[in-house]
């Protein structure tokens, strides 16, 4: 690190970056028109290798999700009333809660990406940055849901796994006892500025886009360079409906919540 | 107990065990690292030597490192497409194993030699498109028979040379030191 430029000023603790910029990429969610149908919580598992945990598990709270939906209620009984549906997922935080805290540096923060990253081959488990995420959105696997026998169809006394030809193989199938967060498909970031660079230009907006904002019905979830004034999230992100969330914590969120009134 | 132990020790008998033990231990220690600094055993005996010696170039057979991650190892019908010419091919006892292979329609199940763990996202592009050659990584193959790895390919190798490239820019050492870039 000692031939590095770090700005002091902008170091905290253990060396976790802060960002004053607006960050690179950047995503912008529609609360008004998003029906909670839960297409890119699909999407976003079948990309990234995430593991059905089954009934047991999940009622112990144990499911990896790396995006949700989130549904309140407002009111007293029998007024109720619903709040617009909320995606959650790793906000990709410019001064994230969840990297001082790690003891292994597993949970870093890429300049190069000006995201949060999740080194699985780091992490040893200890789940300080789960339960420093304000988001709530750091997933743990509580065991090796990939070669869990309860995946496996039986031939003969073999198991078979099915699913494991359903894998993405750009993405790590993680193991056991490690932490794992939306990676704001970092995969698709690489291929297409793999693809950008072979071809001598730079990445353009809306060349590629998550699987979660691929997959929303309603256009719901807009991805985008936000360093690029011009992109329609960055323009979206401006918008006067415009919020993010927990802001006041000064984690300077990459993701800007849309919804009126 | 203990000390009627470590008197017995003292005997020469005792001293004979220790070396014994000692010794034992020793060549476990070298046989293990003999063992696994060996090259895999693959299905057909093919000496990288030879044909780099008939001038085939690394690409010819694998032709996915110049644009995607993986280069590919050679099919039997790949094989086939210069051998099916060839009068050795017939004849030669180490060729009929590809025969076979190609007269049952199977795939030759080669073991890679080079390999990186799940964890690590290395495409073979942007490493053939900075000008690198196969040899640089993979050793020189002309003098190879059975294909080996001539380098530990671990972390500390990757970083050594990302490093050097990258040289005093500041944007280039950030992108090619980046977790990111490898780990996700």
């Amino acid at each position: 690190m000692s031939n590095l430029n770090i700005d002091l000023n902008r170091v905290g603790a253990k060396g976790a970056l802060a960002e004053e910029a607006d960050g690179k990429w950047g995503m912008v969610i529609d609360q008004d028109v998003c029906t909670g149908c839960q297409a890119c919580v699909a999407a976003c598992a079948m990309e990234n290798n995430i593991p059905f945990v089954m009934e047991e598990d999940a009622a112990y709270g144990r499911t990896l999700h790396w995006i949700r939906i989130e549904r309140f209620w407002e009111g007293e009984y029998p007024e109720v009333r619903t709040t617009p549906y909320q995606p959650m997922l790793c906000q990709q935080c410019g001064s994230a809660p969840c990297e001082p805290v790690c003891p292994v540096f597993a949970s870093v923060h890429s300049q190069a990406q000006e995201l949060n990253l999740q080194v699985y081959n780091r992490c040893i488990g200890t789940r300080y940055c789960a339960n420093n995420c304000p988001y709530q959105v750091r997933t743990f696997n509580w065991r090796d849901y990939a070669i869990e026998p309860f995946h496996a169809n039986d031939f003969d006394g073999q198991l078979v796994f099915p699913l494991h030809n359903q894998f993405n193989p750009d993405v790590t199938v993680r193991r056991r006892g490690i932490m794992e967060k939306c990676t704001f498909c970092i995969q698709r970031i690489h291929k297409a500025e793999d693809k950008a660079k072979s071809e001598g230009r730079a990445v353009e907006d809306g060349e590629f886009t998550t699987a979660c904002a691929q997959a929303c019905p309603t256009n719901a979830i807009t991805f985008g360079l936000l360093d690029d004034s011009e992109s329609l999230v960055s323009q979206l992100a401006n918008h006067k409906h415009g919020y993010r969330h927990l802001e006041e914590m000064n984690t300077l969120p990459r993701i800007t919540y849309l919804q009126e009134g | 107990m203990i000390r009627n132990f470590l008197e017995w020790l003292k005997q020469p008998m005792g001293r004979i065990a220790v070396l014994i033990a000692a010794l034992s231990f020793l060549s476990l220690v070298a046989f293990g690292i003999f063992y696994t600094q060996q090259s895999p055993e693959q299905p057909i005996q093919f000496t990288h030597q030879r044909h780099i010696g008939f001038g085939i170039q690394c690409l010819y057979c694998h032709p996915g490192a110049l644009r995607g991650p993986s280069p590919g190892l050679p099919t039997q019908t790949k094989c086939w497409g210069c051998h099916q010419q060839m009068q050795i091919t017939n004849t030669s006892p180490k060729l009929a194993v590809l025969v076979n292979y190609v007269k049952n329609n199977k795939p030759i199940e080669w073991v890679p030699v080079s390999q990186v763990p799940d964890f690590v996202h290395f495409t073979h592009r942007p490493h053939v498109a900075a000008g690198l050659n196969c040899e640089e990584c993979h050793g020189d193959m002309s003098v190879v028979e059975i294909a080996e790895n001539p380098q530990v390919m671990n972390m500390g190798w990757c970083l050594n040379c990302h490093r050097e490239r990258a040289g005093d820019d500041q944007e280039k050492l950030i992108k090619l030191t980046d977790c990111g870039t490898c780990h996700y």
